[in-house]
């Protein structure tokens, strides 16, 4: 599947997009790209064990907020889009 | 003494050529707090909506509010206010850098130009030293020089607020610069200021703002000031990436309006004319306005080839316009562009918008090379910065793009083309895919604008919390606070970028110690409902109606192709009766006589 990666973060992941084995959930992914990432990313991604607020994942360009949040079941061509909250105007 | 505001007015006759001070009225003052929401209440003392916006009568108004000059974050800014030439409606627009905080330091809260000059002037403050000067030299200038040339023949340390060739040409969204970089940018005042020969003010002011309580202001700056900067948007985004990094954010919500909103709100280059490539590409430094504890600035370089050029931007609104919504992925040229309009000192977003909607009558035989003077199709990176020259000096085709896309496509027979609302341009945000959006277009009091109620912030960035972007259930009633609240910061003098991080509560500590109030925050939060209601009344005297606050049928009828929002168009008839209710408006959209009363408005 296909992760998406903007702003700050991509001086984590060093790339704008990976393709990914499947994850069947949105928790799965996020807990697998912090083992692929390291701690750095851990900590944008989550704040202890709940989700980050500073943090926009867009399932296919739906937030999760408006799906079922890290419970999300993906499918194999979901694209997923994580984003740093930023803001324009 | 006066606390905030200093108390005093500079009117300026251009007729005449007479300058004198006068007091401002307190009890105005107190019911419509400063900049937007004073500077509208004394123009509508004084002038009839239904001016023509060119003629001497039309009266143009800078004004600061009581926070302008403080220690406030972001305390910079000030508005313009007149009738707008290119709406018709209430014109205001406010800017940061340096400008506004200086007049404040001369010592004054705001200036009321009237009348018309034979001449080109401009006009020289130096605290209590006030003259108006020939500006003969300067006229045809672009802005870099006339600022240049203003400073050297003024005092090094002055500000300068001037317009560029537009604004001079009467260009219908043409601005008003100062600090050479930062725009009053929408509705074309700049060109209300050519039509009155006045090309520039010029401030110095050795003074400083007072407030009520100084120690209690101290701490409820300090304390607001801290939560911008650790919030992740005012804290990190903005300073990293400025406004720019939100082309991909809106381009994966699928609400990033390509190719004149015609191929729905993705576009298959946003990479390429992103905040990231800025960041990477262009970017000199960062740039921050007075006090400002934000720095969203961008100062930027192209280094070498064709579009070579050094400036500000592009912000989010402009990057957008000259970049997918004209189908171009070549950012130096969309930087370029921009560039262009801030020296001639013109609306980017007008003019992109303006442009896009030119190469959709041009791919549809609407209108043909012979005219353009070149071919016009979607995605020519070369056209965009040729005809913002053109613009600039009217020259050409630039001549009818100089007037907005909705009088260039009505020329052609085809208004339905022009994407905007009171026949100002829309910003970057599909309304089809962002619902809240499409109710702010649709009311704001300016015409199709995104900075009187950002619901942008809930509905996209979940900012204070997440609304879903597809549905119209509760949008009004957040819309109705996001105005308000929009309307007291615009009218306090601070930047509306600080409301990431701020709410009522920090907003309302801060006027109230900085003025000696007392009074609870709703008490706050409806001067911004009395100034929304004022605003309104403007524009129905001024002859605009129920049938005026919709949308271009594009987004009314026309279903997004692709992304989350597939299938969706704006879902206006669902919100805006609603609006109407929750505004205490009858349903033609006019306030009731108890609504005015009970918001104390005469007029």
């Amino acid at each position: 599947m296909k992760v998406k990666f903007f702003a700050y973060l991509r001086d984590y992941t060093k790339a704008k997009e990976i393709e990914l084995e499947y994850c069947s959930t949105v928790d799965e992914l996020l807990h697998r790209l912090c083992d692929r990432y390291g701690d750095e990313i851990r900590r944008k991604l989550f704040n202890g064990s709940e989700l980050s607020n500073e943090i926009i994942i867009l399932i296919n360009g739906r937030h999760i907020a408006h799906l079922e949040g890290r419970n999300t079941i993906l499918k194999e061509d979901d694209v997923i889009s994580i984003f740093p909250v930023v803001a324009g105007g | 003494m006066m606390f905030g505001w200093t108390g005093k007015l500079i009117r300026v006759n251009l007729t005449d050529g007479t300058v004198k001070t006068e007091d401002l009225n307190q009890e105005d003052a107190k019911l419509y707090l400063g900049a937007r929401g004073l500077g509208t209440k004394i123009w509508m003392n004084e002038v009839d909506p239904k001016v023509d916006p060119f003629s001497p009568e039309n009266k143009l108004i800078f004004m600061t509010g009581p926070l302008t000059g403080t220690i406030g974050p972001s305390a910079g800014r000030y508005e313009v206010v007149t009738k707008a030439p290119l709406t018709g409606t209430i014109g205001a627009s406010n800017s940061g850098g340096h400008f506004g905080p200086e007049l404040k330091f001369a010592g004054y809260d705001g200036i009321i130009f009237e009348g018309k000059s034979e001449t080109p002037v401009y006009l020289y403050i130096n605290d209590d030293k006030i003259e108006l000067r020939s500006a003969e030299h300067l006229w045809g200038k672009k802005v870099p020089e006339t600022t240049d040339e203003l400073l050297s023949e003024t005092d090094p340390g002055a500000r300068v607020a001037c317009i560029g060739p537009a604004g001079e040409k009467l260009v219908l969204y043409a601005t008003v610069m100062n600090d050479k970089h930062r725009a009053a940018g929408r509705s074309g005042l700049g060109a209300v200021m050519g039509s009155k020969k006045l090309k520039a003010v010029v401030v110095k002011g050795s003074r400083s703002v007072k407030v009520a309580e100084p120690k209690k202001f101290i701490d409820v700056c300090i304390d607001a000031r801290m939560k911008i900067k650790n919030h992740p948007v005012t804290g990190t985004g903005l300073p990293t990436y400025g406004t720019q990094v939100l082309i991909n954010v809106i381009n994966q919500s699928g609400a990033l309006p390509t190719r004149n909103w015609r191929d729905g709100g993705v576009f298959e280059n946003a990479e390429d004319i992103s905040g990231e490539a800025l960041a990477e590409k262009y970017l000199v430094k960062n740039k921050g306005c007075f006090a400002c504890s934000i720095g969203c600035g961008r100062v930027t370089k192209i280094k070498d080839g064709k579009f070579k050029g050094f400036g500000e931007g592009p912000e989010y609104e402009a990057g957008w316009a000259l970049g997918a919504d004209c189908g171009i992925k070549d950012l130096a040229a969309v930087s370029k562009a921009n560039f262009i309009s801030n020296e001639y000192g013109f609306d980017p977003i007008t003019l992109g918008s303006t442009i896009a909607c030119a190469m959709e009558l041009f791919e549809k035989g609407i209108i043909t090379k012979e005219e353009v003077g070149r071919s016009l199709y979607f995605g020519d990176a070369e056209a965009i910065v040729e005809l913002a020259e053109k613009v600039g000096t009217r020259e050409g085709f630039g001549d009818i793009l100089a007037e907005g896309s909705y009088r260039m496509a009505e020329r052609y027979g085809h208004p339905e083309l022009s994407m905007s609302v009171k026949k100002q341009e829309m910003p970057a945000y599909d309304g089809r895919g962002v619902q809240g959006m499409a109710l702010e277009y649709a009311t704001s009091n300016r015409g199709g604008c995104h900075v009187r109620g950002y619901m942008t912030s809930p509905e996209i960035l979940g900012v204070p919390e997440k609304l879903d972007p597809l549905v119209t259930e509760d949008k009004p009633q957040w819309l109705k606070i996001f105005q308000d609240l929009t309307a007291v910061v615009d009218s306090s003098g601070i930047c509306l970028f600080t409301t990431f991080a701020l709410g009522l509560p920090e907003i309302s500590s801060m006027i109230r110690t900085a003025l000696g109030w007392d009074c609870p925050d709703e008490e706050i939060l409806r001067i911004g409902e009395r100034i929304w209601n004022l605003e309104r009344v403007f524009n129905l005297k001024a002859g605009f109606t129920k049938e005026d606050d919709t949308l271009p049928p594009r987004l009314l009828k026309e279903a997004l192709p692709e992304g989350p929002a597939k299938g969706k168009v704006a879902e206006l008839d669902k919100m805006l009766g609603e609006y109407y209710r929750v505004r205490g408006w009858d349903e033609n959209g006019v306030p009731t006589e108890e609504k005015l009363k009970e918001l104390s408005i005469s007029f």
